[in-house]
């Protein structure tokens, strides 16, 4: 895969405070990238730098292997933490204006509009000022405003926030869409449940510093600490072995009983012993969530600072 | 289509389409006929309403008493000191028939003092025809006092009206008849609609900043063009929004002036077609036989149009831009309009400070003052325009449009570089150091 986007060694300082210290990412063509991080941690500077907003102090910027333009904004689709439109303008309108911007023909634009509205059941709110709407439905304008031109990279911030379940859901099959038809994904979150649903990739940047980088299976295994989930019929409990594991604390109702192996135990001695002397009915690896793998590598590095 | 033209376009086109646009447009020519026709309406009803207010006269000299003529407002009754011993009781008795009583003193024509007695007040106007009337009729009395024959009737007759009439030499020796009042008046209307102008739509400007930042949609259209773009879209959209409204209002009031114009036995059509043309003019003014009017509107003829609009384009455009920009600058450094005036009080002290320089340069439109204030380049949209009939020198003028111009510029490009930063930064209660140090970035 070729990198679409890639940022090579970018600073932005804003009055004396570092925002980004010598950030590097590489964003694969045609993949959902997350971009994760604490409040204040560099991530809307680093999207604004990638959106032309602002500019870099040093560094670069390539997008398909050449230093970005401000042309390339047309190729790019943005939408910010912070959702805003025009309260009095009509919704089609507005569509088309921000479709012209990017630099679409009036007529495609307002083609695509009309499609985009019946897509979203919004097709009657065509001539209704915007804030007639709900902010559901304003949501949706927005993101429709972001995609309509077709962008071939797209970059959400905070993409769920504000949604109720239907329509994330609603939103995130598009995303996917979006995906199959050739478009790369930067989603800029802290909420690790859609990360682990649909990025690939990762870039986690705590204090403008880029800390954990990479695919996210990768690094859920990387990060796994052998612990395992045993399932054992109804009514038995699970003896302790000093030798293989810990048993961990249980949680009322579970099922099942979670154990942390000790050190060089591998999985597949402890399931072999267990399978010989109990009668398992249902073992699994847990893997770490991409939760606490964000916590905990935050906390490292902040206790490393302090 | 550029994306400064679609900025320019939508900001156009939601302006315009506003109802308060609408209402605006109408509503402030009524409000200016307004301002002009209430002084009259009200003096209107204050006579018309008022009855007749008897007042009466006490005259111990016996002399004066019946030289009191009535008017709209008082009706005098002559009555002799002899008849009337006690003023104050004869006053109450009369009650309510009876509004204020004028004493005129045996020694009046030593002391030359009456007095005006009354339980309220005593109203102005009655006082001023008394002071007017008295004065008058003391005055003849004096005058017959030398024994003279006929001398009132020599004062009379030799008092004279000096009628002083301005005549401009062109290059060639040519005669116009000029007014230098009729010209200041247009440039000082001039220069007021500059003021007004700039004062409500930069104000507009601004709220337009503001909301765009307060919205957020701030963040996605600058993810599509540049920040400069966008200010100088709402710069020069705002502008077209305020030259169709004066478009609107001079297409009226042409067509007033028609009408008006009839009412005078010429058309206003034809004084302009005539101005070409002087005899048909002279014609056409002796037709009409108004000598007052013909005087006007030669006058009116005299003044240097050309120069005036001229300059009017000049000093509007350079005087727009240079507050535009600054108002677009100080909208994106906060975060609601009631932040913003801690910068917009400089900005229209400024300009007040600049219309009173300019009227006091109607006194001396070549005195020091008048020369700076209009170099300076936030008072010389007001006061060049005022001192333009007293032949300003043309590198004065030259220098001064440059300056303007060359402040437009920079003020432009300062702005641009503190609206890039603040349209961006949410929740800061922002400071003048603070705009000071993104100028540097």
């Amino acid at each position: 895969m070729d990198n679409f986007i890639e940022i090579r060694d970018v600073v932005k300082q804003y009055d004396g405070h570092l925002a980004l210290d010598h950030v590097s990412m590489n964003v694969p063509q045609g993949c959902i990238y997350g971009l994760l991080g604490p409040n204040g941690a560099g991530k809307t500077s680093l999207i604004r730098i990638i959106n032309r907003i602002t500019h870099q102090d040093s560094g670069e910027v390539l997008l398909d292997g050449r230093t970005i333009t401000d042309d390339d904004v047309a190729h790019i689709g943005y939408l910010p933490e912070e959702r805003g439109l025009y309260k009095k303008m009509k919704v089609g309108e507005q569509i088309v204006y921000l479709a012209r911007l990017k630099g679409m023909e009036k007529a495609t634009a307002y083609n695509e509009m009309q499609q985009w509205l019946d897509r979203f059941d919004l097709g009657e709110w065509r001539d209704k000022k915007l804030e007639a709407l709900s902010k559901g439905m304003q949501q949706k304008v927005q993101f429709i405003a972001t995609v309509i031109h077709r962008p071939r990279l797209l970059i959400f911030d905070e993409p769920f926030s504000g949604f109720d379940p239907v329509n994330a859901d609603q939103l995130k099959v598009e995303i996917l869409r979006l995906k199959q038809e050739g478009s790369t994904v930067l989603f800029s979150t802290h909420n690790m449940e859609s990360v682990e649903a649909i990025c690939e990739r990762i870039t986690l940047i705590n204090h403008s510093r880029v800390v954990l980088e990479g695919l996210v299976d990768e690094i859920r295994q990387q990060h796994k600490q052998g612990i395992l989930a045993v399932e054992l019929p109804k009514g038995e409990a699970l003896e302790a072995n000093d030798a293989l594991y810990t048993i961990l604390p249980q949680q009322p109702g579970d099922h099942e009983t979670q154990v942390r192996l000790n050190a060089g135990v591998t999985m597949h001695d402890a399931i072999a012993w267990l399978n010989d002397h109990r009668n398992l009915c249902g073992f699994h690896e847990i893997l770490p969530s991409m939760h606490d793998i964000f916590i905990n590598t935050v906390k490292d590095q902040n206790h490393e600072q302090a | 289509m550029s994306k400064l033209k679609l900025i320019i376009a939508r900001e156009y086109m939601s302006m315009v389409g506003r109802k308060s646009f609408i209402i605006m447009t109408i509503l402030i020519p009524i409000l200016m006929i307004a301002c002009i026709l209430l002084p009259i309406g009200i003096g209107y009803l204050n006579h018309e309403g008022s009855e007749t207010e008897n007042v009466a006269v006490i005259d111990e000299t016996g002399r004066y008493a019946s030289a009191i003529e009535d008017t709209d407002l008082f009706h005098f009754v002559p009555l002799s000191g002899d008849t009337v011993t006690d003023p104050h009781q004869f006053y109450t008795n009369a009650g309510e028939s009876l509004t204020a009583m004028v004493i005129i003193p045996r020694d009046v024509d030593s002391t030359h003092q009456v007095t005006i007695y009354s339980d309220k007040t005593v109203n102005a106007s009655l006082k001023m025809q008394i002071n007017r009337q008295m004065s008058d009729t003391l005055t003849r009395a004096h005058v017959a006092s030398y024994g003279v024959p006929n001398l009132q009737k020599m004062i009379d007759e030799s008092s004279v009206d000096v009628d002083v009439k301005s005549v401009k030499w062109g290059e060639d020796g040519s005669e116009t008849e000029s007014s230098s009042e009729i010209a200041m008046g247009i440039g000082f209307a001039l220069s007021f609609l500059i003021y007004m102008f700039v004062l409500m739509y930069g104000a507009m400007i601004m709220n337009g900043v503001i909301e765009e930042k307060t919205n957020r949609i701030v963040e996605v259209i600058v993810s599509s063009c540049k920040p400069f773009q966008l200010m100088m879209g709402k710069i020069i959209g705002v502008a077209l929004v305020g030259l169709t409204q004066l478009a609107i209002w001079t297409v009226v009031m042409l067509a007033l002036s028609m009408v008006a114009g009839s009412f005078i036995g010429l058309a206003s059509g034809d004084i302009f077609s005539m101005g070409n043309d002087p005899a048909a003019l002279q014609a056409a003014l002796q037709k009409s036989g108004n000598a007052d009017m013909t005087q006007i509107i030669q006058a009116i003829l005299g003044v240097n149009y050309l120069q005036i609009f001229t300059c009017f384009v000049f000093y509007f455009v350079g005087g727009y831009l240079l507050y535009a920009a600054l108002f677009a600058a100080f909208g994106s450094a906060v975060d609601q309009a009631a932040d913003a005036s801690q910068f917009t009080t400089p900005i229209i002290i400024i300009m007040i400070i600049a219309l009173y320089a300019g009227m006091a340069c109607i006194e001396n439109p070549n005195g020091p003052m008048a020369l700076w204030c209009s170099m300076i380049p936030f008072t010389s949209p007001i006061v060049m325009m005022i001192r333009l009939p007293y032949d300003v020198p043309f590198w004065q003028l030259a220098l001064s449009i440059f300056l303007l111009f060359a402040t437009a510029a920079a003020t432009v490009w300062i702005a641009s570089r503190i609206y890039r930063t603040g349209i961006l930064l949410y929740g800061k209660k922002t400071s003048y150091k603070d705009i000071f140090r993104w100028l540097r970035h």
